[in-house]
């Protein structure tokens, strides 16, 4: 028996899907490009989700919530070597599914509604419909999946649409470039990802989220711990290169070649944040090894993007490297163990980011598709809509008080905090250090894209006459030159204002300075981890791991700890955990949320006054400073050089190691193909004499003799009846004498 | 004297007659091209058996012998008959009677 709220999930997930078909046939027999359909379908799936959201988050309002759903999808019975093969398809609807699901599909629906705006006049204009009916429909699969096949192939899917919506104007070479940088990028995570499914698959025979957390629990991983932590990474890995973190972040920005509205829905909001989500969907079973290598990677690519986006001219390559940092933060904050803060970055990001982008598209449509920021400014007056809209989301991006940003940012912040003192400081105090960092500099270089963008005066004019003429043979669909900006139609505006809103504290939380005390943070608590603690688990420990993880809790906690606990439950800030370390953090997170929200705020502070300095007073003269630290400003401006750096190893070293196989193959495989051939027809040689001389003599030898006797017997026939009887005479003769012979003997 | 003379006539006398007839045929048979002496040939022949039969049946006692030389007269009648016809068909295709130069059996 079907829960209603998975049949209704099952129409949301199949009605983009349904748009995807209806466009990539028909788009060009339907009036408008068919984005009626694509707008329709969307926006009846959005009614779906957000009454799944109602019923799920509002009138339930449990933090246990849950409903599932499978069916056996390919059953291959005892496959051998392998053991029993059964692949499971399923939905899980819990309170995070509905958030993801409402939360895709709000900005799926307006980016759809900004795009009948943005890309009005393209020439592919109903296929880009289809295209992200398509994605929408993959994003869905993500977030219903209950097994690690079903996300893997949605996975795969996301990828394909993304690389389908980054080459949109594949007539460009960049454009063709980035689509197949950003999938091949993403086939580098995504192999790793499915080994760590095989490894999870090889022990249990399931691919089953529930199924993989209970075995684990239950002590069913034979394997050393080692092989747990590794599985935890390699499905990182996947989240590492969908998440673009580091050392795989290198395709996002490229990707910014797409439309805007796609940089919007999928690089900014919803694609991106599906490697954050699925690292939250297997929080469980990460070890504490593993915890730690995500918490340096998120914690690394948060400052290191950051520091790009400071010098970067593109004004969506600054809110990309800005989207590359805060997935860091968001990554950060799963290693970190603080699980709902991370969820919650992932969802008040998604609002703010997918609003800056949209934002700079309309910025961008309304500059005549003028990118750089060094010729716009004083867009202020002209935009006031897109203006407010981008301020707001800007100060959520940089965590401003009594926005949301701020209350996601520093929850992850304190849980950094926490857990670098639970660890014991050191080398783990680098993570708070470099989220706090970060936290400065996306303060500044938000402030810096304000800055240039909306205030000063226009600098249309200075922009170099040759950029110039190449960048207006290259707009489309805007063959009148005249540069009169003004702001956008009301379908671009509306999902500004929608997101712009969505980016305000109240939405999520009552207090402007407590995220904890909002529905999020109720709704989605961290959840027991099912890896016993580190103490006691080795190999062998088998069944008894979860009792010896309780037995060495019970023997950790002091009563403090225990006071600490209770308090903390009385106080609704989650759950008690078992586990001593959760426990630890939880408590630590708890005591640092002030700290946290004094740091950050300076922080944001020292952020906006810097480019205040900068670029408002002009104090300093940021193009001197640039000079001064000349090496330091080529650093950022060329992206901590990895690109470069790529390409003299992994690019370089593969046509290197390529062009040995290729010589390898033409002279070695080759040779040894060649020579066998040689000796087969040397030997096929021998072969075919002895066929020719031996047998063939044999068989005319038996041909000629059998000829010969025959051409002399034929004399005998005569045809004559006469002369055989003659003969017959004879014979009776000869036999009487032969007979009379004998008898006379 | 005549009956001593006649009953002197034995056994081998008959048979000596006997052989000289197949003897006679026999050589007809082998010797003669033209296809009706040939058939002439094997009446010798038949009758050489025959001469055998009733010698044999006579000192013998028997009425087989008899019997058996009626038999093969009214079979050398139908035989006449047969081979005739095969020596018409044979004129009819080879526009001969001369078995030497029918020679069609060794191809």
């Amino acid at each position: 028996m079907m829960h209603s709220l998975i049949q209704l999930s099952i129409a949301v997930l199949l009605l983009p899907l349904l748009s995807f078909v209806v466009l990539i046939f028909f788009n060009r027999r339907l009036p408008r490009g068919g984005d009626f359909v694509g707008l329709g379908l969307l926006g009846t799936s959005l009614a779906i989700s957000l009454y799944i959201f109602w019923n799920v988050i509002v009138q339930h309002y449990d933090p246990a919530f849950s409903v599932a759903w499978n069916f056996t999808w390919l059953d291959f019975g005892n496959v051998p070597g392998v053991g029993p093969l059964q692949i499971k398809m399923g939905i899980v609807i819990d309170n995070l599914t509905a958030i993801m699901l409402a939360m895709v599909n709000l900005i799926s629906f307006l980016v759809h509604l900004y795009s009948t705006g943005y890309m009005h006049g393209e020439k592919y204009y109903g296929r880009f419909f289809a295209y992200l009916g398509i994605f929408t429909f993959s994003m869905f699969g993500i977030v219903l999946s209950d097994n690690l096949f079903s996300i893997y192939i949605f996975w795969e899917l996301v990828g394909l649409s993304s690389y389908l919506l980054i080459g949109f104007y594949f007539h460009k070479d960049s454009a063709a470039d980035a689509q197949k940088k950003a999938f091949l990028t993403n086939r580098i995570g995504d192999i790793g990802m499915w080994l760590g499914i095989l490894i999870l698959y090889s022990q249990f025979h399931t691919f089953g989220y529930q199924e993989i957390f209970d075995h684990i629990k239950n002590g069913d991983f034979h394997m050393s711990q080692a092989w747990l932590t590794a599985a935890g990474v390699l499905l990182f890995m996947g989240c590492v290169g969908k998440s673009a973190q580091f050392p795989l972040h290198v395709w996002l920005p490229d990707a910014m070649e797409g439309p805007t509205p796609v940089s919007a829905l999928i690089h900014a909001a919803t694609m991106v944040a599906a490697g954050v989500y699925f690292v939250g969907r297997i929080f469980v079973i990460l070890t504490p090894d593993a915890l730690h290598v995500i918490a340096f990677i998120g914690a690394f690519t948060a400052f290191m993007a950051a520091t790009i986006a400071i010098t970067q001219h593109d004004i969506k390559r600054v809110l990309a490297y800005s989207t590359v940092s805060q997935l860091g933060y968001m990554v950060l904050g799963l290693g970190v163990g603080a699980y709902s803060a991370a969820l919650f970055h992932l969802l008040t990001h998604a609002f703010f980011k997918a609003c800056l982008f949209l934002g700079s598209g309309a910025i961008i449509h309304a500059m005549h598709h003028e990118q750089d920021m060094r010729w716009m400014g004083g867009l202020y007056k002209k935009m006031p809509w897109t203006f407010a809209t981008f301020m707001t989301a800007t100060l959520a991006l940089a965590g401003l008080p009594l926005t949301s940003g701020f209350l996601s940012k520093d929850a992850i912040l304190a849980g950094a905090l926490g857990f670098a003192s639970v660890e014991g400081g050191g080398i783990f105090y680098l993570i708070p250090a470099l989220g706090f960092g970060a936290a400065v500099l996306t303060a500044f270089y938000m402030g810096r894209q304000i800055w240039l963008v909306f205030f000063g005066e226009s600098r249309t004019h200075l922009k170099p006459a040759e950029e110039h003429g190449h960048d207006a043979h290259a707009a489309h669909g805007h063959d009148d030159h005249h540069h009169e900006v003004h702001e956008v139609a009301w379908n671009m505006r509306l999902p500004l204002v929608v997101l712009a809103t969505l980016s305000v504290f109240i939405v999520f939380s009552p207090d402007p300075l407590d995220g904890g005390k909002g529905w999020f943070m109720h709704l989605i608590q961290t959840p027991a981890t099912v890896v016993a603690s580190t103490g006691a688990a080795h190999e062998g420990a088998g069944l008894h791991v979860p009792e010896a993880g309780k037995l060495l809790a019970e023997a950790h906690t002091d009563t403090q700890h225990v006071e600490a606990a209770a308090s903390h439950e009385a106080e609704g800030h989650g759950p008690v955990f078992a586990d001593p370390r959760q426990a630890e953090i939880a408590h630590m997170t708890h005591e640092n949320h002030y700290t946290a929200i004094k740091l950050s705020s300076i922080m944001v502070v020292i952020g906006i006054g810097m480019a205040l300095i900068f670029y408002v007073f002009r104090f300093i003269d940021p193009d001197k400073t640039a000079q001064a630290i000349r090496p330091l400003y080529l650093y950022s401006f060329n992206k901590w050089y990895w690109d470069e750096i790529y390409d003299a190893t992994f690019i370089k070293g593969s046509i290197l190691i390529s062009k040995i196989l290729a010589w390898f193959d033409t002279n070695i495989v080759d040779g040894i193909v060649n020579g066998v051939a040689t000796i087969f027809r040397k030997f096929a040689f021998a072969n075919g004499s002895f066929d020719k001389y031996v047998v063939d003599g044999l068989v005319n030898f038996t041909a000629f003799t059998v000829q010969t006797t025959g051409a002399v017997f034929r004399k005998v026939q005569t045809g004559k009846v006469q002369t055989y009887l003659v003969m017959v005479v004879v014979a009776v003769l000869g036999y009487f004498a032969f007979y009379l012979v004998h008898l006379m003997k | 004297m005549l009956t001593e003379q006649l009953l002197s006539i034995g056994v081998n006398h008959f048979l000596t007659i006997s052989v000289i007839l197949f003897a006679l045929g026999m050589f007809a048979v082998m010797t003669r091209k033209n296809a009706i002496v040939i058939l002439m040939g094997v009446e010798l022949i038949l009758n050489a058996a025959n001469i055998n039969f009733l010698t044999f049946s006579k000192y013998n006692g028997g009425m087989e012998g008899v019997m058996f030389s009626l038999f093969v007269i009214v079979l050398a009648a139908a035989e006449a008959a047969v081979a005739l016809a095969i020596v018409i068909n044979i004129f009819k295709t080879f526009k001969t009677v001369d078995v030497s130069s029918v020679d069609t059996l060794k191809e």
